[in-house]
């Protein structure tokens, strides 16, 4: 039929596209990668620390987002898993000296044996010496954040085929059971030789965890994988499963081992992150793995956009800046300095709501609550400019950086409710604006002229008389 | 190519299905009707494995398939539509179509992440065997549609992407719980048109639940009557909407003994 228009099924594998994007990605790539030379050359180690954690806790949002946003199970034990690869990593790699400290501490509960286990003590058994001196530790540490990862996923395995079987708000009760129990196991006797118990052990080298090279080579590695992975049918399977798990069965696709499969992957990722965290911090102890650690993974999820790779770093990126950043928030200010900035905000709110209601044609333009808002600040202004006397002291804004989130968290949610840039991920095609999900004008035609019966009586198909006089004999 | 035999399940004390015994040949288009719980979606939910029956056998191709899961189920070559939709409404109808074939792909998760060329072989005609099925419906799923997510579509695109999807799983038999609720005349003339098709040009088996009765009519070659659980008539349409059992089922007995009055007036 010449009314067909050309299909554009193939646009997303035609060949010489492909090869335009991957050139694209390449010069990306080498940009970001001087873009991040040079802000390391800058020589602010607060700043390599803020871009390491945001790339180490990449690696963990994006994990948790395959099971929040691809497969649509909410999650809750991604500490758990991290804390697994965490603790495997930071023995495996612990430093002769440290690992002495330990021996001999009167606190210790780990013994000797456990504490000969590191993989430089493998590769020497193996006669592998060369792998075992100080200058081949990076293939060290990369093996032992690869069997962080791999019991990670183990673990992932265990907790996911009892617990998959659950839908919803059950299936995340379990999960955030599941990895309290991997917490809280660690902390008991059973585990103390491994873990150390309650204490933990120090001296796990900071080299990896806080070199922004190795963190955001990790990051690329798992957004490389978790990414081919949405857009391969594998992907498509989880997505399909997560907009309705019952039709996605009846199409054929094995629904439990595809939730399995992305949770036993997730929780590779997960553990991986957590061998990159634990040289961030450069020890391992219980209290780095407390379920806050997913809490602030969910808000960077939520943040971000569930579901899409691009939101979830953007999320990752905000939570991890105010964290690292969110210092002067919390600092001693007169009460005088306190009103000023509440009045700003107050004040910085009602003028949003105003732009918001003029850009949303609301009217009446000035809401009453943004009238409130606004008397609001300017009372607190008036407070703080005529009687800076009655007012006299210091406040001490403790806790002010999770305020701050959990505020941004909200208006976030009130506006956007699918994160700052939804299901959305980037594309060179979404960038370069090839993507078609419109009409052209000849298609709109032939649209309008396939669903209207008075331009297109005999409908289209090969149809025989009979049913040509029914339906005429019928109008 | 289908046979269901003497199949029973009863939900508490409420029996759906009693004793119900029908076959489906290759190549034949079946309709199942009944007036409302009837117990006909009850049977397409035990032929593809969603419920499990009390008593009963249902064999496809031959074997029993009683017992395997849904999914198994479309692996042997049966797949179906739903009454009340349920399409991946966030998904593109290009990766809807694609889910349907997901369960065919020979390739591990591993090397769909290193897109090996085994794996770039088989997305190419997955993608090619979705655009042939879309193309049953004519022009409007194609081209700019293919990449729109489902949530935009009309009522009707929707129940074709579905139509679409089941087909695109690889399976012989369709069941089609009534593919044209919801569409207008001209719309449901066409679905019409397209089911022929689809067993005439695609070969394919079809069992259908409509309550459609002029679509039922034109394309059946047999129907086959429930009510309350049980199959009161089987045969072709003409024979079917004469029986006075199904006439009263549907109307109540007055109008059946009306109607068969009136028959026999006209017939002497």
């Amino acid at each position: 039929m010449a009314r067909v228009a050309t299909p554009t099924a193939f646009d997303a594998i035609d060949p010489a596209r492909r090869l335009r994007n991957l050139a694209l990605t390449l010069v990306a790539i080498g940009v970001g990668v001087l873009v991040l030379w040079g802000l390391e050359s800058l020589g602010s180690a607060k700043l390599t620390q803020a871009l390491a954690l945001f790339a180490v806790w990449g690696v963990a949002t994006v994990s948790l987002n395959l099971i929040n946003g691809t497969l649509g199970i909410l999650s809750l034990g991604h500490h758990g898993f991290m804390l697994i690869g965490g603790y495997t990593t930071g023995l495996l790699i612990l430093d002769e000296a440290a690992r002495q400290r330990i021996l001999t501490s009167a606190r210790s509960t780990m013994t000797e044996q456990t504490l000969g286990i590191s993989v430089g003590n493998m590769l020497q058994s193996l006669g592998l010496d060369a792998l075992a001196t100080p200058e081949t530790l990076w293939f060290r540490y990369l093996l032992a954040i690869f069997f962080g990862g791999l019991l990670a996923a183990v673990a992932g395995l265990v907790v996911g085929i009892p617990s998959l079987r659950l839908r919803g708000d059950y299936l995340a009760i379990v999960t955030f059971g599941f990895g309290e129990i991997i917490r809280l196991s660690a902390s008991t006797r059973l585990f103390s030789a491994y873990t150390n118990g309650a204490l933990g052990f120090p001296g796990v080298t900071s080299e990896f965890g806080k070199s922004v090279w190795w963190t955001f080579g990790v990051l690329a590695f798992t957004v490389f994988v978790i990414s081919k992975l949405k857009y391969s049918s594998y992907g498509r399977a989880m997505q399909a499963i997560r907009e309705d798990e019952i039709a996605a069965q009846a199409m054929g696709v094995n629904v439990a081992y595809h939730k399995v499969l992305g949770f036993v992957i997730s929780a590779f990722f997960a553990g991986v992150a957590g061998g990159l965290w634990v040289s961030w911090l450069g020890g391992v102890r219980l209290d780095f793995f407390l379920f806050q650690l997913t809490f602030f993974f969910l808000v960077a999820i939520s943040a971000g956009g569930t579901g899409s790779i691009t939101g979830v770093l953007l999320g990752t990126a905000l939570v991890v800046f105010v964290r690292q950043y969110g210092d002067p928030l919390e600092e001693t200010y007169s009460i005088q300095t306190w009103l000023y900035l509440a009045a700003g905000v107050l004040g910085l709110a009602a003028a949003g709501a105003f732009a918001f209601r003029s850009l949303r044609r609301l009217r009446p333009r000035l809401h009453w609550g943004a009238l409130v808002l606004a008397g609001a600040a300017a009372l607190a202004a008036l407070v703080a400019l005529i009687d800076p006397s009655a007012i006299e002291g210091t406040f001490r804004g403790f806790g002010m950086r999770a305020i701050f989130l959990s505020v941004l968290l909200i208006v976030i949610m009130v506006f956007r409710p699918e994160g700052m840039i939804g299901r959305a991920e980037f594309s060179w095609a979404a960038l370069l604006r090839e993507q078609r999900s419109g009409p052209t004008d000849e298609e709109r035609a032939q649209d309008a002229w396939l669903s209207n019966p008075q331009l297109n009586p005999g409908g289209e198909g090969p149809r025989d008389d009979a049913d040509a006089t029914r339906d005429e004999g019928g109008r | 190519m289908l046979e269901v035999e003497h199949l029973r399940k009863s939900f508490g004390g409420l029996t759906a299905t009693n004793d119900v015994s029908f076959h489906v040949n290759e190549g034949e288009i079946v309709s199942i009707i009944g007036p409302n719980g009837a117990g006909k979606s009850t049977i397409f939910n035990l032929v593809t494995g969603v419920y499990r029956p009390d008593g009963g056998d249902v064999r496809f191709q031959g074997a029993s398939i009683v017992g395997k899961s849904t999914n198994q189920i479309v692996g042997l070559g049966i797949a179906r539509t739903f009454q009340n939709l349920r399409l991946f409404t966030q998904m593109t109808v290009l990766e809807n179509v694609l889910v349907g074939q997901h369960h065919r792909l020979r390739s591990t998760w591993l090397s769909s992440v290193l897109r090996t060329p085994g794996y770039r072989r088989q997305e190419r005609a997955m993608r090619e065997a979705a655009t042939e099925k879309l193309a049953f419906f004519g022009p409007r799923l194609q081209s700019f549609r293919l990449n729109q997510p489902v949530y935009v579509l009309s009522y009707a695109n929707r129940r074709r992407t579905e139509v679409a999807r089941a087909m695109a799983t690889g399976a012989k038999l369709l069941l089609l719980d009534e593919p044209s609720a919801g569409m207008n005349p001209k719309e449901t003339a066409e679905i019409t048109q397209i089911i022929r098709r689809m067993r005439d040009e695609g070969g394919y088996t079809i069992l259908l639940v409509e309550h459609k009765m002029n679509l039922v009519g034109e394309i059946s070659d047999r129907v086959i009557v429930l009510d309350y659980g049980e199959k009161i008539a089987e045969g072709s349409y003409h024979d079917v909407v004469h029986d006075p059992l199904v006439i009263e089922a549907y109307l109540g007995k007055k109008a059946a003994v009306d109607r068969a009055e009136d028959e026999e007036g006209s017939g002497a």
